[in-house]
């Protein structure tokens, strides 16, 4: 291979690859390779990076279906958040517990999710273009009424309501009597008995799985592959007799569902519920993940949704611990924020055909 | 037309640069601390303190009063420092009145100015000091900002990430 | 004759429904608030002071069609860097804010010349960017202000750096320049501090922008504004224009943060900066301006009603349900929903413009096509 044929070889790679990605990804190498040198358990390291990632991965293929039906960026992700979090507390409210609750609790989000979902896709209908800038203040308006709902509305059950008053929902508060763990809980991988401080939850791991290949068949459907042409060329779609409104509707309702299901996936994991203006943490980090994953405003597949979280939340939770060990300065936090933000300025710098 | 406007544009630069420069020379902030004690032993002298003093500090409106062996500070932006005493020295004695004009040092924040050692005509590093404060304990408390217009809800706009709590 | 007159009130209600909504609000909280006349009115004069600046920086990129700037944070962070070294050697009082000034020139000039060119990359989108990039800037700040200040880049003080020897403290003090501006000249009248330097300094902001309106430039933004294509036609460099509209933005909203903070006295170091877009925005909007239009007159009337509803709007909440929380977290939604309510309006407006201009091309064209 001479020089010119290995620039090329090069440049290929950039192009396809994207250069923001291969830094990032040559950054988690040498992260793993930094973390025995440094000291840190690398079995442990693992662990934490499966547990964010079946956290995370269902918000991040709730995405998805918008990327695909050419409605950008879901910024107003916070909507399906909402609708996850009425799920969960109203299946708390009437009494559920267990495994039992975490079924109900998506029961319950479900209807939720289909009339916001319905709601802003109608909107999103009527604002083509220009998606992205009115979701974002969709999704704070929507967080800041449901701050003002979560105190109006008369809950009762005690573990959840304020201690004192006994009006409003606490900010916080414990789901271990409720569906905490119930997925990660499920035929669960345990090593520490042999020694290693490897746990993998299988469970977790496999509802994402299901979700996933759901999606991927669904796109694969009739209405699957008018959602892809809608997203991909508007107006052949049109020609070709699809109801763009429609399909685009259904992707963003399927995109609200999907948050829901992702918000209350994310719950059981983590152990806690936060309400009032938790829902805005959740978006950027699942846009910002998609993205590293190689998605872009207008193209993204299940692909990009688990290679982007496990290079992101890989980033997110190998970061502290190797860097600070590394330099004696725990930088993690910033360099976060630049990578998951710097990641979306350069998304949208880049050109896309179509989509409007 | 090209050499005009590069002219035009060099001499904004200039003018820029010399306002900065003389901003950090007239708005240089000192903190003094005017000292009325008795200064022992300087080349076998001993210069004592007056049994009052009454300070008028321009800019200021509230007049500084000290007794003996007292210590009040005053702050001062640029370099000349001007004050109004009014020095009783022994009890009983009539007040008597002096005007100071002092240059401070650019490079001191805090300046203690002995002022009976001043006021005896002494050399300068016998009544001026510098003001060193001691060092701070651990962890000094920090104090809260104030909230400003009150827009923060508490949440950071998807800054923050998942919170691990 | 008589319906068209009709038409012209509707239009009228359409384009002022925000103002009106929020004259609305604000007559019905304040009785219910409490608040004396006097001390309303000083809460509204002092906001006045520390907020028009920087909302008029958001004035000359709608004027450049690029809408509202949501990069302003950019200058404002410049300003907060700007400050921290004035704080640090130690300059007070208004050569201090002038010092401030100059310095936060070069620093937003630059991330103003950044912001400009990824949104000529991203043109049609460039709101969205402007609000990502200034989340990606302030990851830049903190790694600048957190890290490499006093390790790489020299503080001299102890009281502004953090205990570990680098890094700026959570709270930059700004006690010796606090409302330095707002006291020269100031005026107390019945309770009520007029800050007449502040609001000579917007005064003569407010002439710039009718001034810089009829030059050259402000012509050329003018067209840009209108018609990208159009303007490239009649041979004004466009990607040039649009950046200089926003460095323009950036340097003063960078002067408008070091106002609004002289006015504060201190600010946290991380985060004073981010929440200034928002409600520079919402009060812009709130003042009857649009996404593509917007006037000095919008900024005044936007300041005094988004603030009043901010100041009496939590006392009023108390007072109807009992729940101080209730009127503070409203507050917030209302800010976020008038911004909302503004963008979707703009966009449908846009796609409207849009299809009417395909039809009218259609038209023309079966038309040549006819006489063809």
């Amino acid at each position: 291979m001479d020089k010119a044929e290995r620039q090329n070889w090069f440049s290929q790679l950039i192009n396809t690859y994207g250069l923001p990605r291969l830094i990032i990804t040559g950054f988690l190498l040498f992260l793993f390779i930094m973390a025995p040198i440094t000291g840190s358990d690398l079995p442990t390291q693992f662990t934490n990076v499966f547990n964010r990632f079946s956290w995370n991965a269902v918000l991040v293929l709730a995405m998805v279906p918008m990327i695909h039906s050419g409605c950008g960026l879901n910024f107003g992700i916070p909507l399906g958040v909402l609708a996850g979090l009425l799920g969960g507390t109203l299946a708390i409210e009437m009494g559920f517990t267990g495994p039992m609750s975490f079924v109900v609790a998506i029961l319950m989000a479900t209807p939720f999710a289909i009339l916001f979902g319905g709601g802003y896709g109608a909107l999103l209908n009527r604002i083509k273009g220009g998606e992205m800038m009115v979701a974002t203040y969709v999704g704070f308006s929507a967080v800041s009424f449901m701050c003002i709902m979560w105190l109006m509305i008369p809950y009762k059950n005690p573990s959840i309501v304020m201690a004192y008053t006994g009006v409003g929902l606490r900010n916080v508060f414990a789901l271990d009597k409720f569906y905490a763990n119930v997925l990660s809980d499920f035929l669960k991988i345990d090593l520490n008995p042999i020694g290693i401080n490897l746990v993998i939850p299988t469970g977790s791991l496999l509802f994402i799985a299901l979700l996933a290949v759901g999606i991927w068949a669904f796109f694969h459907t009739k209405t699957g592959t008018a959602m892809t042409a809608v997203g991909s060329n508007p107006a052949f779609a049109r020609a070709s007799g699809i109801n763009v409104d429609r399909v685009r509707m259904l992707s963003v309702i399927l995109s609200t569902w999907l948050g829901a299901v992702g918000v209350l996936v994310y719950q059981q994991g983590f152990g806690f519920a936060q309400l009032y203006t938790a829902p805005y943490n959740l978006t950027m980090p699942a846009v910002a993940a998609i993205l590293i994953g190689g998605a872009s405003v207008n193209k993204a597949s299940i692909g990009n949704v688990i290679i982007g979280t496990i290079l992101f939340q890989g980033l997110v939770t190998m970061t502290p611990t190797v860097i600070t060990a590394l330099i004696h300065t725990d930088v993690s936090e910033v360099i976060r924020i630049i990578v998951s933000n710097g990641m979306v300025v350069y998304a949208l710098t880049r050109k896309t055909e179509g989509a409007k | 037309m090209k050499k005009k406007t590069l002219l035009i544009r060099l001499a904004v630069l200039v003018l820029c640069v010399a306002l900065g420069a003389t901003m950090m020379v007239i708005g240089r902030g000192h903190t003094i601390y005017l000292d009325n004690k008795t200064l022992e032993d300087y080349q076998g002298q001993e210069y004592k303190a007056f049994e009052r003093v009454n300070i008028t500090v321009d800019g200021e409106d509230e007049v500084i009063k000290l007794k003996k062996r007292e210590r009040d500070m005053a702050t001062c932006i640029g370099q000349s420092f001007h004050m109004t005493l009014e020095i009783t020295e022994k009890k009983g004695d009539e007040p008597r009145v002096e005007e100071i004009d002092l240059k401070l040092p650019y490079n001191m924040d805090g300046i203690i100015i002995n002022l009976p050692a001043y006021l005896a005509g002494l050399p300068e590093e016998a009544w001026m000091t510098e003001f060193i404060p001691a060092p701070e304990p651990e962890e000094p408390d920090e104090e809260e900002p104030d909230i400003g217009d009150e827009f923060d809800m508490g949440g950071d706009l998807g800054l923050e990430g998942d919170a691990i709590a | 004759m008589k319906m068209k007159k009709n038409f012209n009130g509707f239009d009228f209600l359409q384009n002022n429904l925000v103002p009106l909504m929020f004259i609305i609000i604000c007559v019905i909280c304040y009785p219910l608030s409490g608040f004396s006349p006097s001390y309303l009115l000083n809460e509204i004069v002092t906001r006045m002071g520390r907020n028009i600046f920087l909302i008029l920086s958001l004035l000359i990129p709608i004027m450049a069609g690029m809408g509202l700037n949501f990069g302003m944070t950019l200058g404002a962070m410049a300003g907060q860097i700007a400050l921290i070294f004035v704080t640090d050697w130690q300059i007070w009082g208004i050569p201090g804010v002038v010092l401030a000034m100059l310095l936060s020139i070069p620093l937003s000039a630059l991330l103003g010349l950044m912001c400009g060119k990824l949104m000529n990359m991203a043109k049609g989108r460039e709101m969205i960017l402007g609000y990502m990039v200034n989340y990606f800037v302030t990851g830049l700040y903190q790694l600048v202000v957190l890290f490499l200040m006093g390790s790489i880049i020299p503080i001299i003080h102890a009281s502004v750096r953090l205990p570990r020897g680098f890094g700026i403290r959570t709270t930059v003090n700004l006690s010796n320049m606090r409302q330095c501006l707002d006291n020269q000249w100031a005026i107390l009248y019945k309770g009520v501090k007029i800050p007449i330097l502040t609001f000579v300094i917007i005064g003569l902001l407010c002439l710039f922008i009718i001034w810089f309106r009829r030059t050259k430039l402000g012509q050329d933004m003018r067209a840009v504004g209108q018609d990208m294509d159009v303007a490239r036609a009649a041979g004004i460099n466009v990607d040039r224009t649009r950046i200089i509209s926003i460095i323009i933005s950036t340097v003063l909203a960078g002067f408008g943060q070091i106002i609004y903070l002289q006015n504060i006295g201190n600010f946290p170091t991380c985060t004073a900066h981010s929440q200034i877009g928002m409600f520079c925005i919402a009060a812009l909007l709130v003042g009857g301006a649009s996404v593509e239009k917007a006037s000095i007159g919008n900024v005044f009337l936007g300041v005094i009603l988004f603030h009043t509803m901010f100041i009496v709007a939590p006392k009023a909440g108390g007072a109807i349900t009992g729940n101080a929380m209730i009127g503070e977290y409203f507050r917030v939604f209302v800010s976020y929903g008038v911004i909302t309510l503004a963008l979707i309006m703009y966009e449908i407006k846009k796609r409207r413009a849009r299809s009417q201009g395909g039809q009218l091309l259609a038209q023309a064209q079966k038309e040549g096509g006819v006489q063809a």
